[in-house]
């Protein structure tokens, strides 16, 4: 371990991805865009009472804390991994006294950095048009902590597995995409998870992809009832587990098998 | 004599490289039957190196030394055989391990190209935990050796292959390494900024007794720094010795270099005489006679006193001619 490493370098990313925060800023821009676009719709839906329970306002304060959670947990990081190995990029970082996994969290953390400059403002300003309404309770809040810590740990470690396939497969970043697909369907971004069809509901709650990114949403907008929260956080806490583990795994024998090219 | 601090006993490593035909139909078979190559890029090499030694790895393209390298500084797992720096095995990656060797690769870098070296420069000293005190003291002494003050405020994007150069240098010794793996350190550099470099090695080696192994295709760098060579061609190890030895062995003759008061009139058919001498065509003025080691006083000796020489010097074939004649032959 290398703490000390790590947070020099985490500045030191911070400072650098600042020089081009309009282009980060701009990407978060475009990931806002679609969960407005679905909010617009369900609203829409919405607009003759409550849809499945679900009012206007309920809905707005879903799909705006969605935003947030959505770009606080994704992992940025993950799509520039494949291409480290397979460029041998990652040949410098192996050679440094300090896990090349500190790279990878030093930009993740860097990255929400220069994000949530754009996001909160935004969020903010959306909020006074869309008007959302929260029924927070003091427990709730609680637990959303954790449940975002997760969500992000567990979303950044499966993409981090997938990714460092590429010491195998020179395009493993394909499975990226189709991780980003799956919580499209399964996170609750097309649709909160409650208004799909019961046996995609089944689904979600079992597979990890609720839990990267729609879990923490629910339990701070008061969608899930206590039991549910608690039942969610194990479920939750054994895939990000899990994740770590196939990290671990991939890794140790991924390196053995790297070939270090160019140079 | 010192213990060595690098020794590679019977170090060997296979690629297993995927083969296939160009087109399209033949990616779509190496779909569902790839076909792999074994290729050997080192095979059984062995040396040892002492502390505070120079040595130069040469060899021509593609003859494994960039291999050898990567597997010394634990970036690849050899297909056998074994290797100890400093007491460790490279490609265990140690953190202790990793802190004393320092690679420096002439196409590769280590900076972040979006902000000024110095930035840089504290990042990788907190990696390798190097006290402040000491980080101060070290980055004064590179700065000054190396004579780059200037550089250090401006984005690393911004400087010139030279001036990166100079900052990948800095970046690999500012934790003070006992052992640095230098991979081609002047590729693309002009003259001038080769010259400063190799200055610079000579200097920090003599004061601080790091030992390298050095990776050139400039002979320049290798004859400067380096007394002794290693030579890999096809992944073997075919010469370890002193570099004058090596280019003794290969050129077993000398260059004479003749000038003339007057131009004589048959010096061909009195060259004759020494069936060794080989008579080169005169450049501007000067005479050049190849002739064997061993025949070098008598035919000196016969010719001062039957010519009117009014210049005559006795040099080593240069060092190039040398190696291109083993790269070409394959052979010592």
């Amino acid at each position: 371990m290398n703490h000390q490493g790590g947070w020099e370098l985490i500045k030191n990313t911070w400072q650098s991805w600042l020089q081009h925060r309009g282009f980060f800023f701009l990407l978060a821009f475009g990931w806002m865009l679609p969960l407005l676009v679905y909010l617009m719709i369900w609203s829409a839906a919405a607009s003759e009472g409550s849809l499945a329970g679900l009012s206007q306002d309920a809905l707005a304060g879903y799909y705006l804390v969605l935003v947030l959670v959505n770009q606080l947990t994704y992992a940025t990081t993950n799509w520039t991994v494949g291409d480290n190995i397979r460029m041998g990029q990652i040949s410098r970082w192996l050679i440094q006294p300090m896990s090349p996994l500190y790279h990878a969290l030093s930009s993740e953390i860097a990255g929400k950095v220069v994000f949530m400059l754009f996001s909160i403002p935004v969020t903010a300003f959306l909020a006074l048009i869309f008007r959302p309404q929260f029924n927070l309770s003091w427990q709730q809040s609680l637990l959303f902590i954790p449940s975002i810590l997760l969500a992000w740990a567990l979303r950044f470690f499966w993409g981090y597995w997938l990714a460092l396939l590429a010491f195998w497969a020179t395009r493993a970043d394909s499975l990226l995409a189709l991780q980003d697909t799956m919580i499209f369907l399964l996170g609750g971004h097309l649709a909160p998870i409650r208004l799909l069809p019961n046996w995609m509901q089944s689904l979600a709650k079992i597979l990890p992809f609720r839990y990267m990114s729609a879990f923490p949403v629910e339990i701070l907008t008061g969608f899930l009832d206590k039991n549910e929260s608690l039942t969610g956080l194990l479920i939750q806490l054994g895939w990000t587990s899990t994740a770590y583990l196939l990290y671990r795994l991939v890794w140790t024998r991924g390196v053995r098998h790297y070939e270090a090219v160019g140079g | 004599m010192a213990e060595p601090i690098i020794t590679v006993k019977n170090l060997t490593k296979v690629y297993r490289v995927p083969e296939r035909a160009p087109g399209l139909s033949a990616s779509i078979r190496g779909l569902f039957k790839p076909k792999f190559q074994d290729v050997e890029a080192v095979t059984d090499i062995n040396f040892t190196i002492r502390p505070g030694e120079m040595v130069g790895l040469i060899g021509p393209n593609g003859a494994g030394k960039t291999t050898t390298l990567k597997m010394l500084s634990g970036l690849l797992y050899p297909t056998g055989g074994e290797a100890k720096v400093s007491g460790y095995t490279p490609w265990d990656r140690k953190a202790e391990y990793l802190q004393r060797i320092s690679m420096v690769m002439g196409n590769r870098s280590a900076m972040n190209w979006d902000i000024p070296p110095l930035d840089s420069f504290r990042v990788l000293s907190k990696i390798y935990k190097v006290p402040q005190d000491q980080y101060q003291r070290t980055l004064d002494e590179l700065i000054t050796l190396l004579d780059m003050e200037a550089l250090l405020k401006k984005p690393v994007r911004n400087l010139s292959l030279g001036e990166r150069m100079k900052c990948e240098l800095v970046a690999g010794l500012l934790y003070q390494p006992d052992v640095l793996f230098l991979d081609e350190p002047t590729l693309g550099l002009d003259v001038a900024m080769q010259r400063r470099l190799r200055i610079f090695l000579k200097q920090y080696n003599q004061q601080h007794q790091v030992s390298v192994i050095l990776t050139s295709h400039y002979m320049a760098d290798v004859s400067a720094l380096c007394e002794r060579v290693m030579l890999i061609h096809h992944g073997r190890l075919i010469f370890d010795g002193a570099l004058q030895e090596l280019a003794d062995k290969l050129a077993p003759f000398k260059l004479v270099k003749l000038q003339f008061t007057t131009p004589p009139t048959n010096l061909e058919g009195f060259l004759t005489q020494f069936p060794s001498v080989e008579y080169l065509p005169s450049e501007n003025g000067h005479h050049i006679l190849r002739i064997a080691r061993s025949d070098v006083p008598k035919v000196t000796a016969e010719i001062l006193s039957n010519l009117p020489v009014a210049d005559l010097s006795v040099e080593d074939p240069p060092i190039e001619a040398v190696i291109d004649q083993i790269y070409e032959e394959g052979k010592v």
